[in-house]
């Protein structure tokens, strides 16, 4: 009972303003799938347009292999959790739980029954007559996918559930979700601006900005093989060093960066690039070291240093004013950080990934 | 701090003075109702008496105004919460653009002044009915349906801006969820929209209520000639006021302040209620509690103090204060005339050609010393026993007779 | 077509019998409710007072007569009896205005910032209990307090202020407050609206920076309680012109009020083509008159109402 959806070449306007710039991809059935984006990039307009309350400016969304157009809300086998989750207030917890069974007309005893089934599902057995307002947050998500489950969805759509809960019922929840979507075997299409949460749930990550997906990947290569400089600044620390190609050899491409910087890097995706292109490298902070022979050398000067007890941050600023970040394990041996603060880093050449100019994530 | 010192002082002084005149005049009202002086007043106070609450019961007019109007309300209820039922959900859901122009047309009512509202609707239906061939005994003509549109039109305003109000705190994914989960549109706006707006549903009735039970402005038009509580009152009112027009204002204000305090109670309850846990467990667990700060206890209660009072009221009896004093009135009034006589007879000594021989009194208040006019309404007031027999009473002169009154300038 | 766009937004939200519903019960309150009676009027007030035998008859034409009839009477000269009844209304509609404003935006403003929670819970309770009571009690009220033996008087000569009771029903002066009184709530709760919106940080930063508090009161809060104070005196301004019991109730004998004549051609000399003419004057010197104010005070329509 799991359903495929495919987004063929979706385009949303409101207005003049373009929400969502020609989505094309395709989920399978029982993925547990994510979009990544910051926030105002169109994720929760992409999902909405899904479930139905707004129609593609232009092409077209697929369910099972149906066009949706002309489907209603109330008529695709979807269910949304909200974001702000849009429990009912004035009814009881399995009120709202069997509502979608009362709408279908199903008899009030079978109603409760399936309430109650559901509760368990979620860890919250005995709360069947209490108000929604008095559960804790943690407790209202789980009761809004109860509620979502009732609808005996094919698919089920979440927006941003656990932006609302702390840091920790946040980490729990992730797990749990993810134990509730192998339980029920149905597609997840999950929307986060947090990329730990998009990492550590998802069978696949969309990655979406200004409206744009980006890339579509396995957690895996989206952090070691980004696509574009936007997807290799969002997902992950990273630092990003401008520069200009010189040569290229297969993958391999030779650039220089202000202050004489000279490096190698690895074209990500098999680009062709050509001696002039504005480029940008990126290297994971914790790829970064104490420069050995061979490497990509950088002379830098410390400005800051946090220490984390497993590890160790160091800021760095060139002579030309690039501002890196480097991560060292803590093995018991300090950084050699020369008196006046220099220090000479470095990273090999297959971990410097070479992306086209272009816009990065902020913060 | 003097200076905010002195700022606080003033600040509690204006409110003084603020609340002072907003509730001054009522209090003074009440207590005329129940002074047994026919001319409402307060000092020099006659005696406690609650005659005139059963002078009230007897006014058959104000009844059936009273039983009219009832009718008139329940309609005006029935049919203006709807409206502004629905005249709320359209503006909730048009485009900003037509939404300021609707609000314009929609809010119009409540400024146009209550006369036009009125006589428009005469002329309206008056014209259509006639038009029609109907006659003046057709419900074209009749002052309870032309009455009830009429404040319908401008009521329903009123229950709009109630709508609005619960609507700007409605959340509309909670429709779209029900949607989502598979109710039809028809559905969700019943399960749940229409439950989150029960509670306006019934302010928007008690108030429009309240509105169509004190409206004039327009009803003095529509009504033609039937009447209302309130047209009733405004003609007791502009004919020759009494202290039982007060004795309704206490009635009014004992109700209104029932339905306030049982409200307050209520709203509350819910409150606490709804904020949940210990607030809400120190009802619920404490059976004493419970019960005493239960809306229905605190109305029981009233209802008994109300009921007490009245009873107390009925077995009081006035008439030998008022009886006293109007002994008094009549040996001032036959001193007065004493005198008279005397001086009478000085003149007559003094200018035996003089027109004499009449025992009438010449002041300007004649009669009204003579017993039978004591319980003339309008008439001015006999001076007080205790006030001296010099006390001015002349500029009380015709103000309060009927002639005195607003009366049509005759232009044509 | 973009009101078409909204109706079918409405039905396609809640479904076609709300959406029916909806669509009809607002029609017929506009159209039945207001505008057809509003026309209704305008038109009457357009034609000769004829018995209902002629009505429709060929002596049934339109005419200006009503509306010359207010500005000529029945010789030519002006009809300066009207004329002046007319012009008092309003100006002492501005007075009875300008009088709500001083004595509301204190109270609105302590209520929105001043006063505790609690406290201003029991204000609002306070200025709503005294309108539940009929209006026409409340003119009585006045009437009370202001009559030749009534407590002002008597305060009055014992405090020995005066020493005759003042007529203040023929000085108008209970007309004045009594109106004063009857709108009171319609002057707060825009302008207290307008000000709970303002942040009382902005307040305590003026205060920080030595504004005395009349500045901040000039610079800060009214320019923010602008619209509420707009609207509240167009509402208590058309309400008051628009008065009737109060007038009736406490008007002097000789000084009456603009409705008041409108009242009596329709119930004294049953003329009600005549009274139609004179009610629309009232409404459009009404409209025109708060439309001019809005322009000297540069305030626009749209946030008028709020
Ligand atoms: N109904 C609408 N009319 C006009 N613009 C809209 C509408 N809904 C969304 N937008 C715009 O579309 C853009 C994307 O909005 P969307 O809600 O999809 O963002 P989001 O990615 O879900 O962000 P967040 O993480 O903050 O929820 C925003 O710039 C928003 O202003
Ligand atoms: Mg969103």
């Amino acid at each position: 009972m799991t359903k495929t959806i495919t987004l063929d070449h979706v385009s949303i306007r409101f207005g003049q303003y373009l929400a969502v710039d020609d989505a094309h991809l395709e989920i399978a059935g029982g993925e547990f799938f994510s979009f990544l984006g910051p926030s105002g990039c169109g994720k929760t307009t992409l999902l909405r347009c899904v479930s139905g309350f707004i129609q593609p400016t232009e092409g077209r969304v697929l369910i099972g292999g149906d066009d949706m157009k002309g489907v209603g809300p109330n008529k695709r086998p979807t269910a949304l959790i909200f974001q702000n989750l849009a429990l009912f207030p004035l009814m009881s917890v399995a009120e709202n739980i069997a509502f979608p069974l009362e709408v279908r007309g199903i008899s009030k005893a079978k109603r409760r029954k399936r309430a109650e089934e559901l509760l368990e599902l979620i860890a919250l057995p005995g709360t069947a007559d209490k108000k929604v307002t008095e559960l804790s947050g943690g407790q209202r998500q789980r009761v809004a996918i109860a509620r979502a489950l009732a609808v005996e969805p094919d698919i089920l759509l979440l927006d941003e559930p656990l932006s609302a809960l702390d840091l920790k019922l946040r980490q729990h929840m992730r797990t749990e979700l993810r134990e509730i979507q192998k339980r029920v075997g149905l597609t997840f299409i999950y929307i986060t601006h947090d990329q730990g949460e998009a990492l550590t749930m998802s069978d696949r990550v969309a990655v979406m900005s200004k409206g744009v997906i980006e890339q579509v990947a396995d957690p895996v290569t989206l952090y070691d093989r980004p696509k574009t400089s936007f997807v290799a600044s969002f997902v992950g620390e990273t630092n990003a060093i401008p520069v200009s190609v010189t040569a290229r050899a297969g993958d391999r491409v030779s650039a220089e960066g202000a202050g004489g910087l000279s490096l190698h890097g690895v074209a990500a995706g098999g680009r062709q690039y050509k001696a002039g292109d504005a480029c940008l490298v990126f290297v994971r902070p914790e790829q970064m070291r104490p420069a050995r022979p061979g490497d990509n050398e950088i002379a830098a000067k410390v400005v800051g240093d946090e220490f984390e007890g497993n590890l160790r941050h160091l800021m760095l600023e060139t002579s030309a004013g690039l501002r890196l970040r480097m991560s060292l394990v803590n093995d018991g041996s300090p950084p050699p950080i020369g008196p006046d603060g220099s220090i000479l880093v470095g990273f090999p050449a297959e971990n410097g990934l070479v992306l086209p100019d272009g816009p990065l994530a902020k913060g | 701090m003097s200076s905010s010192a002195a700022g606080r002082l003033g600040t509690i002084a204006f409110c003084l003075l603020f609340f002072g005149f907003l509730f001054g005049p009522l209090v003074i009202m009440v207590l005329t109702a129940f002074n047994s002086s026919p001319f409402p007043r307060v000092v020099p106070w006659d005696c406690f008496t609650t005659d005139w609450f059963g002078k009230l019961a007897g006014d058959a007019k104000l009844l059936t105004g009273l039983g009219n109007s009832l009718f008139i309300g329940a309609g005006v209820v029935l049919l203006a919460t709807p409206i502004g039922l629905a005249a709320a959900l359209a503006l909730s859901e048009v485009g900003p653009r037509l939404r300021g122009a609707l609000y314009t047309i929609f809010i119009s009512p409540i400024l146009m002044p209550g006369i036009v509202i009125g006589i428009s609707t005469l002329m309206f239906w008056g014209r259509l009915g006639s038009g029609l061939g109907f006659g003046f005994d057709s419900v074209f003509f009749n002052g309870f349906f032309l009455t009830i549109l009429g404040q319908v039109c401008f009521i329903s305003a009123y229950s709009m801006l109630i709508f609005i109000a619960r609507l700007q705190r409605f959340d509309h994914t909670l429709t779209e969820a029900a949607l989502d989960m598979g109710a039809t549109p028809a559905q969700a706006f019943r399960k749940i929209l229409l439950p989150f707006l029960r509670p306006a549903i019934f302010s928007s009735a008690v108030l429009a209520f309240l509105a169509s039970l004190e409206n004039y402005n327009t009803t003095v038009f529509s009504i033609v000639a039937e009447s209302t509580f309130t047209t009733e009152l405004a003609s007791k009112v502009r004919l020759g006021i009494d202290p039982s027009i007060s004795a309704v204002a206490v009635v009014i204000i004992a109700l209104t302040l029932f339905g306030a305090i049982v409200h307050e109670a209520w709203q509350r309850r819910a409150a606490a209620l709804a904020q949940g846990g210990a607030t809400a467990a120190r009802i619920l667990n404490n059976p004493v509690n419970a019960f005493i700060r239960h809306p229905a206890t605190v109305a029981a209660i009233l209802v008994a103090v109300i009921g007490g009072a009245i009873y107390l009221g009925s077995r009081h009896n006035s008439d030998v204060c008022v009886q006293s004093i109007l002994d008094a009135k009549r040996a001032e009034q036959e001193r007065l005339q004493q005198e008279m006589r005397e001086r009478m007879q000085q003149q007559r000594q003094d200018a035996p050609t003089a027109p004499g021989g009449s025992a009438a009194p010449s002041t300007p208040f004649g009669g009204v010393f003579a017993p039978g006019g004591l319980g003339g309404g309008d008439a001015a007031p006999a001076p007080a026993p205790a006030a001296p027999p010099s006390a001015p009473s002349t500029p009380f002169g015709g103000v309060f007779t009927p002639d005195s009154l607003p009366k049509p300038v005759d232009a044509e | 077509m973009g009101a078409l766009a909204d109706f079918r937004q409405i039905f396609a939200r809640h479904g076609a019998a709300v959406g029916l519903f909806i669509a009809g019960t607002v029609a017929l309150w506009v159209f039945v409710l207001i505008v057809l009676p509003q026309i209704a009027m305008v038109l009457i007030s357009f034609s000769h007072n004829l018995p209902p035998s002629e009505q429709g008859g060929p002596n049934d034409v339109y005419t200006l007569s009503q509306y010359g009839y207010f500005i000529f009477g029945n010789d030519g000269g002006f009809n300066t009896l009207h004329l002046t009844i007319l012009a008092k209304t309003v100006l002492a509609s501005v007075v009875v205005t300008v009088f709500d404003l001083i004595l509301c935006y204190p109270i609105a403003y302590l209520l929105a910032h001043g006063a505790r929670q609690s406290m201003a819970r029991l204000m609002v309770i306070g200025l709503i209990v005294p309108y539940w009571i009929n209006e026409v009690l409340r003119a009585f009220a006045f009437r009370i307090l202001f009559g030749s033996t009534g407590l002002v008087n008597g305060v009055g000569m014992t405090l020995g202020l005066w020493s005759e009771p003042i007529d203040f029903i023929r000085e108008d002066v209970a007309l004045y407050a009594g109106l004063t009184y009857a709108y009171i709530l319609l002057m707060i709760f825009p302008i207290y609206n307008a000000i709970e919106a303002l942040d009382r940080n902005q307040i305590e930063a003026a205060r920080d920076m030595g504004a005395p508090w009349w500045r901040i009161h000039w610079r800060v809060v009214i320019p923010m309680a602008k619209p509420g104070i707009a609207s509240g005196c167009t509402m208590v301004f058309m309400l008051t012109t628009g008065a009737l019991a109060a007038p009736q109730i406490l008007g002097g004998p000789s000084n009456l009020w603009f409705t008041q004549l409108v009242y009596q051609w329709f119930n004294d000399a049953s003329n009600w083509p005549r009274g139609s003419a004179y009610a629309v004057i009232l409404v459009v010197v009404c409209i025109l008159f708060t439309l001019l104010m809005m322009r000297v005070f540069k305030v626009r329509i749209g946030e008028i109402g709020r």
